[in-house]
Parts: C-alpha cells; structure tokens; sequence
C-alpha cells in the first residue's frame, strides 16, 4: 500500500513573490487534473452587518470580470468540458474544477481571471435574488435548517456561529460596495493556496499561475481565532408542516491544528457511524430513530462534535435519554480495541476510495495546507490513525467528554 | 470460462475490457478491471424492485433491504454487521423500478471476504421476525421524513405520474400497504423475486476474475433459476398535480416523453439534454438563473427504464416566481428544436465526453454503469464505443430528431404553498 503509494505521489510546493502558496500532487496514472483555489475566508470574519457576503462573493467571482461577462466564463469552462464549482464555509471559500489533463492550463488561467472579479451591480442585483431563492430553498430542508441553528445557538456571539448563507435582511442590506472591500481585505495572495492534483506538469502549471496571479498585492488579513467551548443552551422551535423531530447537539473538540484530531474523528465514528456505531445499535438498529450520526468538525483554532438526528416526534424524549445515556455511560463501557479497529477499517478505507480521485485528493490537499501550511503524504495520514490507541481516546474524552451540549430541535407544531 | 471483450482504445491512455461470464442458472457476472486503483466496488441487482410487487406491496423492496442485512448465514445481525465493518465496506443500497441495488466498495485485498458476506446476506438471510418489524418501522420512519423533503418528494411524484404503473412506483412506498405487510408477504416475495438467473453481479477496479469466477459460482450455481416474472403497465396520460405544502419555496418538476438507450436517437436525446442542461453556460440556468435570477437550483437530466424513458427537470422557486419560472422552462424545452449553434453543440459534446471519462475513474460508478448496461442493452458499452457515439452527433441528428420528436406532452408536479397554470 504505502509503496504504491509513494511510488505514484509526487509533492511540489512553489511560493510566488506576493506571496501565493502553489501546492501540488502530482499522479501521472490518473485519468483528470482538478485545480483549486482555497480562500482562507467565510462567515465567520464577517461583521453583522455584511452576514453571508463570503457566501455571495462565491457566487459573484462566476460572474466575470472586466474583460469577461458571465456568460463567456461560463462558455469558457463548458468548453473546455470542466466539472466546475464553489463553496463557502465557516472558514473556507474554495473553488475548483476537474478537467482531462490537457485542459487543466486553461482551467488555471481562467481561474487566475475569476478571482479578480468585476462585482458589477447589475450583476450583484440580479444574483441577489438566486442568494435569496437559495436562502428559501433551504429553508425547506430541516436537516440543514436545525444544523444551523444549533451552530449558531452553540457559539452565541462567537465569530463561528455567523450564518453562512446570512439572512434574508442581511443580503437585501448588503451593497456592492461593501463586497467590494470585503474582498480587497481578504482575497489577498497571502491569504489564498492554489492546489493542484492528478496528472499534469508542475512547471507549466506554475508558469500559468505566475503570469495568471503577478499583479495580486499581499495585505495583511487577520482571524479572530478564540477558544470558545460553546453556550451548552437547549432551544426548540414548532415549525409548521414538519412531521418529524430534527435533533442537532454541539459539543467541544479539538481543532484542525491539534495533533488529536485523529483521534477525536476515530471517536465520533465509534459513537454515530451509520452502521456499526454505538447510536446505530441503540437507535437506529431497533427503529427508534430513522438516523443518528455523529461527525467531528475540526476548525481553525476550535472544533465541534456534531450529532444529527431524525426521529418520530412521539420517540423524541426516548431519543435523547438514550443518546444522554451512551455519552455518560462512556467512563464506565469503555471502548473496546475492537471497535476502535473497525472505526479505523472504516475511515482508511475511506482515505484509499477518495484519494483514488483527482477531486479528492484536492479538497485534501487544499483543506491541509490552508489550516497546517504543510503536506501531509496519504501515507503519513494513514499512520497517524493506525497509531491512535484506547488510551489516546480515553484521555481526549476527559480533556472534551460529550457532556454538556448545545441541543437545538426542530419539530412539528401538533 | 470467462471470456473477455478487448478493444484496443483510440482515444483513451488505457487499454479498456470488460470480463463476462454466465453461470449455468444465468447469473451474469460483469468486470471492468482498472489497473491504476487500490480499490474494488461491486453492485448486485436483484430483481425485485418496486414495480415487481404484489399492488398491495409497495414498499417492500425497502424493508427487505434492509431485512436482508440483520443477521444471514448463521450470523446474527451483530455478527454480520461487525463483519462487514471490520472489512471496511462502504454499503450502499437503493430501490429502484426493477431492483434492489446493493453496492460496495472496499480496499480490493477484501474483496473475496466481501462477497462470500454479501452471498450469504442474498441467498441465507436470516429473516428472523422480530427483526422484520424494525425494518419495516424504519421504511414507515424513511415515508414520514418524505414528508419533510419536499424537493425528494418531487421527484419521487413525477417519476409515479410520468411513467405507467407500475414503472413508476415510489421505492419508499405506501404508508397502507407498509401498516399490512407481514413478515410472511415479504419472505414469499424475497421467495418470488430473488430468481439468480437474473441477477446481474458486476465489479470494478482491482481484481482477478478468475478467481472471483471461481468463487461466485461456488457461492450462487447450487441456485435454480426461476421462471422470469412479467408486468403489463397501464395506460397513463401525462397531467399536472399539486400537493399543498406551506413550505418557503414551490417545488416544480416535469418531465417529458424520450427514446430510451437501445434507440438509435439515444445519443441525439443526450446531446439535446446536454445544450438544455449540461455545464453552467447551458440554455436552462442561462435563462432561468442567470438572466433572471428565478431559481437557485434548476436542472434537467435523462432519465430511463427498460421500457420507457424521460428528460425530467427540476426547479425550486419562491412562490412569486413559480409560474414564470415554469412557463420559462417550458418555453425552452419547446425552441430547441428550431436551432441548435454549431459551437453550443460542440461544447455540449465536450462535457459529455470529459464527464464520461472522469467519471471513468471511480469504481463504484464503473460497477454500477456496467450492471445497468447490461440490464438494459444485455451487454456493456465500452467507453470508447460511447464517445464515439457522441462524437457522431451533429447539429443536423439532433435538430431532426426533436423535429421528429416535438417535446410537446408534460407532466408535471408541483408541492408547494402555490399552484401554477399549465
């Protein structure tokens, strides 16, 4: 395994003089290239009063420049047959394409493009309206809604709990001048990764980039990075038309930069996996619930334990004292070696099936450099879960035990 | 013995095969093998989905999904589960109009384990009784948490209104038929449907398929095959249906009659559906979302069955804007047949070809492209074969065969706060 890996990885890391970070992972096997910029940026190093601009800028560097309309970008990407698109985070702005290899120069040139974006107002109010059709259309799934509001319960006025998507007042607030200088204090080079994965030559992709990103001028951009270890509030909105209880908690773990965090996601998979898991055999194997998982969001500076669940309102109560029953009765059931060694099957398993593609040994890449500023081999990610023992569980779970959480609900009004 | 269908690639850096063996009670057993990957995917298609059920059925296929996985060759459930954990299996499984799908992928090294776990959990499942009820508690929990998606629910109308039942049916069932069904109705369907001689295995990735041959005919050739089951659909009209939902946005979907994959227009249908909704510069966000900000999410794509095929579109809206909306989606469907450029053609062509091949790089798509084929063709198309295929299509192939083929007859669904006027 770690041999065949080697054998077909190859790193590059180039640094250009504004201070742009190029990294890249070079597999000459592989079918596609994909490209991407990471944007250390999102809702939370917004203010109040310009909540869900990262989110809306996203959307507004695909409407050209100042010598590209919408349209031509859009043109230009559908010819070169590019699987292209963006997302904004709490934390990241990331945008990327997967193109045959050939294409892949291209790609990067028009990306270079993009990310200096023309933010016209005509533009920005006819995408004000697709803002806030998506700010409806999620309204209109619970999952996401109840996820939300237990983040933002969960931090209170912590920078983390911002919403991503901001509010319908927010956006209709917002002006083109504000995301104009918004994105001159943030979209500075400094602040941005170019990552590349698959099969493609370094150096032609460097060239693209140095011509493509030579005129962006580094600034300094600042983070608000606070340990806060969240409110522990519970909260419960009737919402009508919902025929289900949406239950999502929030707790405490470490962040993206601690050496821990492998142990802490090996955890959450022992507690909510969707099969397997100690909710699996308590709520979902015996019907109470129709899904119970648990996910471990490592973030910069902070990170959270997520527990999403869907039940039958009327098993709602019996939901949560189960749920308040495996994470108190962690001290006394111990975990087991065995189910440590499945949770960690499961998660390497998953790092051979993701990275076997392009896109994803991308996103990897990207996310690992943003936060760590260093690569990381597969191989190396494969050891530092392989090495993840019982006692580095149980001393992380009394530093961040699953109690006490923020507990947010949506359910129906009757 | 296995044979193997070689053809030297043109276009691709790869020598492409694809490994066919049948058993002697008819199982067919695809491979698609990938050199350049650590990993294997497999899909089983067992022919029982949901338009094979008793009418008072619907839903079943769900329960015995997931029936299936508690507890099987003398393994409890617990047994089971633990095993398939430690292998490291991603499970995957749906209901669909002819099948139950169970798909997996792995690191290749397990695969053998894998599947002599997934025989067992097809031809030994345990079906114990009490398990039954929890499975069928979760399929009535998964119709209950449709009713909070009305996006999925969408969808999953159109696909009931659109085709002739029983093509159509909802996988997740009705809330009657799932309060009746026994224990005993579901173990006389699995008795009914799991006929091996049409069962289609297929995987991807890393493998050597002799010795998998070897291995799934110790596992499935003591199996007798049974007689194959037929349906007659009844006739539909294609119509527009509301369902009143106080929800944030009104969710419209419609659909409208095409060829299906044996047509020799296939590639033409695709091409089309391509220019209407393939990349970001496509005739349908361009002027749905992108000149008119009407939607954030709007998107049209082909979808078949063996017997009857569709281009569906979806699109979600605020209230105020539903009916331009629609009538803008209609207006669009209805103009491609009067021109189609040169280069919007060409770009269509390019996505398609670029997708296919990149899709080409995950074994679980391979494994699940392969069965489908073959289900639906009775062998598999090579990549190359497709591209050249797409490549054949003109501006003159496509235009004429929507001249010949006029989308002219929708159905269409709508859930929301709002109707609208077709």
């Amino acid at each position: 395994m770690s041999l065949w890996l080697r054998e077909r990885m190859k790193f590059k890391h180039k640094k250009l003089s504004n201070g742009l970070d190029i990294i890249a992972e070079v597999n000459k096997d592989a079918q596609s290239a994909a490209f991407g910029f990471f944007v250390k940026t999102g809702s939370r190093d917004e203010t109040d009063e310009i909540s869900g601009v990262s989110h809306f800028l996203e959307h507004m560097l695909f409407k050209g420049t100042d010598r590209l309309s919408a349209h031509d970008a859009n043109r230009r990407f559908d010819d070169l047959g590019a699987q292209y698109n963006a997302h904004t985070t709490e934390e990241n702005t990331v945008f990327y394409s997967a193109t045959l290899p050939a294409q892949l120069y291209e790609a990067a040139k028009l990306w270079c493009q993009l990310m200096r974006p023309a933010i016209r107002d005509d533009d920005f109010n006819m995408e004000k309206n697709v803002i806030l059709e998506e700010i409806a259309m999620y309204k209109d799934v619970p999952e996401f809604d109840v996820r939300e509001s237990c983040r933002s319960l969960h931090f209170g006025s912590h920078p983390c709990g911002k919403s991503i998507l901001g509010s319908v007042e927010s956006i209709k607030a917002l002006s083109g001048r504000q995301m104009r200088e918004y994105f001159s204090n943030r979209y500075a080079p400094n602040n941005i990764t170019a990552a590349v994965a698959g099969n493609f030559d370094f150096e032609k992709v460097c060239d693209c980039l140095q011509v493509g990103c030579a005129d962006w001028q580094p600034k300094q951009v600042d983070r608000f990075t606070d340990y806060f270890a969240g409110t522990a509030k519970k909260e419960h909105q009737k919402k009508k038309n919902l025929t289900c209880r949406y239950l999502c908690l929030a707790g405490p773990t470490v962040s993206y930069q601690d050496k821990r965090v492998y142990a802490a996601a090996l955890l959450a998979k022992i507690i909510g996996d969707d099969t397997g898991s100690r909710f699996f055999w308590r709520l979902v194997d015996p019907a109470i619930a129709e899904t119970a998982a648990m996910y471990c969001e490592a973030m910069d500076g902070i990170g959270v334990y997520y527990t999403l669940i869907r039940t039958p309102e009327e098993n709602s109560s019996k939901v949560m004292q189960i749920v308040e029953d495996i994470f108190n009765s962690l001290q006394k059931e111990k975990i087991s070696a065995d189910e440590l060694q499945k949770a960690k099957n499961k998660v390497l398993s998953a790092i051979t099936i993701k990275n076997e593609i392009p896109m994803g040994r991308l996103i990897e890449l990207g996310v690992n450099w943003t936060y760590l500023k260093e690569y990381r081999p597969i191989e190396d990610e494969i050891q530092r879960i392989k090495k993840v023992t019982l006692d580095d569980l149980m001393t992380l779970l009394q530093e961040f035990p699953f109690t006490p959480f923020t507990q947010f609900s949506l359910g129906p009004e009757k | 013995m296995p044979s193997a269908q070689k053809s030297n690639a043109r276009v691709f850096n790869m020598t492409e095969r694809t490994d066919i063996y049948k058993l002697a009670n008819g199982m067919t057993i695809l491979g698609i093998p990938m050199q350049q990957v650590q990993s294997a995917a497999f899909d089983f298609l067992l022919p029982a989905g949901a338009a094979l059920m008793p009418d008072n059925s619907c839903g079943a296929p769900a329960v015995i999904e997931d029936w299936l996985f508690r507890g099987a060759g003398g393994k409890t459930s617990r047994e089971l589960t633990d095993l398939l954990d430690g292998l490291g299996i991603h499970r995957g499984g749906s209901v669909e109009s002819k099948h139950i799908a169970l798909s997996a992928v792995l690191e290749a090294e397990n695969l053998s384990l894998a599947i002599e776990l997934y025989a067992d959990i097809i031809l030994k499942p345990a079906l114990d009784e009490p398990q039954f009820e929890y499975s069928r508690q979760l399929a009535l929990h998964g119709l209950a948490g449709l009713e909070d998606d009305p996006m999925h629910k969408t969808l999953l109308l159109l696909r009931q209104h659109f085709y002739p039942d029983p093509l159509g049916r909802s996988p997740v069932g009705k809330e009657e038929d799932l309060q009746n069904l026994t224990a005993q109705m579901s173990k006389h369907i699995i008795s009914e449907n799991f006929n091996v001689a049409r069962i289609i295995f297929a995987v991807a990735g890393k493998y050597d398929f002799q010795k998998l041959c070897s291995l799934l005919e110790k596992l499935f050739a003591g199996q007798k095959p049974k007689k194959a089951k037929d349906i007659k659909a009844k006739a539909q009209s294609l119509a527009y249906h509301h369902l009143q939902h106080e929800g944030a946005q009104v969710h419209i979907g419609l659909m409208t009659p095409t060829v299906t994959p044996q047509n020799a227009d296939y590639y033409n249908v695709r091409a089309a559906v391509a220019v209407l909704s393939g990349g970001m510069s496509s005739r349908l966000f361009t002027e749905v979302r992108e000149k008119r900000g009407l939607c954030y999410a709007v998107g049209a794509s082909y979808h078949s069955l063996k017997e009857m095929a569709g281009i569906g579109c979806y699109a979600g809206t605020t209230p105020d804007k539903a009916q331009q909306t629609y009538d803008v989606i209609i207006a669009e469907f209805k103009k491609l047949a009067e021109a189609i450029g040169q280069e919007e053609l060409q770009r269509a062509k390019i996505g398609l070809e670029s997708g296919l091949i990149m899709q080409s790089e995950s074994t679980i798509a391979r494994a699940q492209t392969a069965a489908t084929d073959f289900y639906m063709l009775g062998r598999v198309r090579t990549l190359d074969e497709i591209k050249q295929q797409i490549e054949k299509t003109t501006v003159k192939s496509v235009l004429d065969f929507l001249k010949k083929n006029p989308f002219n007859k929708f159905c269409s669904v709508t859930i929301g706060p709002e109707k609208i006027k077709t």
